[in-house]
């Protein structure tokens, strides 16, 4: 059964020509896709779409058998920039998207603050957005989006401004965030890398259309030193050659 | 303890007016042309003292509090309003440029017939000039709002109003407040001169008063005065400002803290 649908989607922005041309893809439960591709190749677009941001010019989404029209209580998304809000406290930006739509109890707060905590942010819970890093303003763009404790996050390449060494850190705790609550996760990312030690599934997208699939038949937990084996580099090689392919 | 900044501007301050006192005794101008400030202070204390001056600053005074109380509250809404629909924007901003483009001072004969002369024509003016500097910076802030965070409140399944209590409002305050400082320096402009043009009573209204007696130290004090109370208002205004910019709600209920 899946979990998410997405079935012949297409999409254009007014004045261009169409960016998201007859995509389909499924995602079972507690399931990590990523959607990989050059810039402009409309991995973006499917994802706002996915997450009903937007509204398709044809084609369905499907989240657990209902059509998705808006944004839901279920997901989670993280977006490229941080977004956060300056007149907030980082713990504050953390709570967000509880205090919209009702009071903040004392479990939220813990809850927020082990969130942080997780992050390595412990310390900056009383701090405003801008005296942190652009990489501690990621990780608290991370935590807000899983403070909802959602079925399914929206990831569009929320690690691509951290340096290498955060970078796979994060990756590793989100793995643990992902099989601790069984969520699931559409990520979109431009780094081979990062799509085969993340996901059982990578989807390459070239001008609107998911062109290949590739099933990443790593085990899991995947633990850091995974990344060095002969059939993890084989697995990103492949990628890399049906990328090359496509120009 | 005095910051040093704020020790060298007093230094340059009194500076001035020990050389304008110099000048003014050495060169013997006429009291008619250029009183010292000696003069003029006495002047001044005179006015103060006997009670006499305490009255036309009342009137000012609340011609100002009035005209900007009414002036950027409308200027506020509307801004608002223009700010949150395209659809008003495109119908209403001809008519708000329009009768802003109108020199509102020219209009001020028209008030004395509609309005009489008491404190109301010169608080319709003082409002109608307030009113567009708020009107703008409001509008325009709430349209420059980030469109990534709007996406965000989009995605948090925000309501229209949440969007804008949350959103728009607490990012466009720097901007809505420069219009609030900017209305404040002109409320006393539009006070002054309206009570020039049409009114027995006021700081305005004594500077005429004051030009028709040839009482130049007078002009100067009532000058004085005005300078001071517009002073007054625009630091009002700039740690209302501080205030809100620092201390806008915080959803958990701690005092918040700023680390430096």
């Amino acid at each position: 059964m899946s979990f998410l649908n997405l079935s012949c989607i297409e999409y254009a922005y007014p004045q261009q020509g169409k960016v998201v041309d007859g995509v389909s893809l499924e995602l079972k439960p507690g399931e990590i896709h990523c959607l990989v591709g050059r810039s402009g190749c409309g991995k973006t677009t499917v994802l706002k779409l996915a997450a009903g941001l937007l509204r398709p010019l044809k084609g369905e989404i499907r989240l657990q058998q209902l059509k998705v029209t808006e944004p839901k209580i279920e997901m989670g998304f993280v977006f490229q920039s941080p977004t956060l809000l300056n007149w907030l406290s980082v713990l504050d930006n953390v709570l967000l998207p509880i205090s919209l739509h009702r009071t903040i109890t004392s479990t939220d707060h813990a809850h927020a603050t082990r969130l942080l905590e997780q992050m390595g942010l412990t310390e900056k819970t009383d701090h405003r957005p801008h005296h942190l890093s652009g990489g501690q303003q990621s990780r608290v763009a991370i935590a807000r989006a899983l403070i909802t404790q959602p079925q399914i996050l929206f990831m569009d390449e929320p690690f691509a401004s951290l340096d290498a060494i955060t970078r796979e850190e994060l990756q590793s705790e989100f793995l643990n965030i992902c099989k601790a609550q069984g969520t699931a996760a559409l990520f979109v990312t431009h780094d081979m890398n990062e799509a085969v030690y993340l996901a059982d599934q990578v989807s390459l997208m070239h001008k609107g259309r998911i062109e290949s699939q590739l099933h990443i038949d790593l085990d899991r937990p995947r633990p850091n030193r995974v990344r060095y084996t002969p059939h993890f580099n084989a697995l990103c090689e492949k990628l890399q050659r049906n990328m090359e392919s496509l120009t | 303890m005095i910051q040093p900044a704020l020790f060298r501007s007093t230094l340059l301050g009194l500076a001035f007016l020990i050389f304008w006192e110099a000048v003014v005794r050495l060169t013997h101008t006429s009291v008619l042309v250029l009183p010292a400030p000696t003069v003029i202070l006495e002047s001044l204390w005179r006015g103060l003292t006997n009670g006499f001056l305490w009255p036309h600053m009342a009137q000012t005074l609340s011609e100002v509090v009035l005209g900007l109380a009414l002036g950027s509250s409308m200027g506020f809404l509307g801004g608002l309003v223009v700010g949150q629909s395209k659809k008003w924007r495109t119908l209403l901003m001809p008519f708000i440029v329009t009768s802003q483009v109108v020199p509102k001072l020219a209009l001020a004969p028209l008030f004395i017939v509609w309005f009489g002369f008491g404190i109301l024509p010169t608080v319709v003016m003082t409002a109608l000039i307030c009113f567009f500097p708020l009107l703008e910076n409001t509008s325009t802030s709430m349209q420059q709002v980030d469109p990534h965070q709007l996406e965000l409140f989009q995605m948090l399944r925000a309501n229209a109003w949440q969007t804008l209590w949350r959103l728009k409002l607490p990012s466009g305050l720097p901007g809505i407040m420069a219009g609030l400082r900017v209305a404040v320096v002109l409320a006393w402009v539009g006070a002054v001169v309206g009570e020039f043009i049409g009114s027995g009573k006021g700081l305005g209204a004594l500077i005429i008063a004051a030009q028709g007696s040839m009482d130049t130290p007078l002009m100067f004090a009532v000058l004085s005065i005005i300078t001071a109370l517009g002073l007054l208002f625009y630091k009002i205004c700039e740690y209302l400002e501080h205030h809100l910019l620092t201390t806008y709600t915080t959803l958990s209920e701690r005092t918040p803290h700023e680390p430096i």
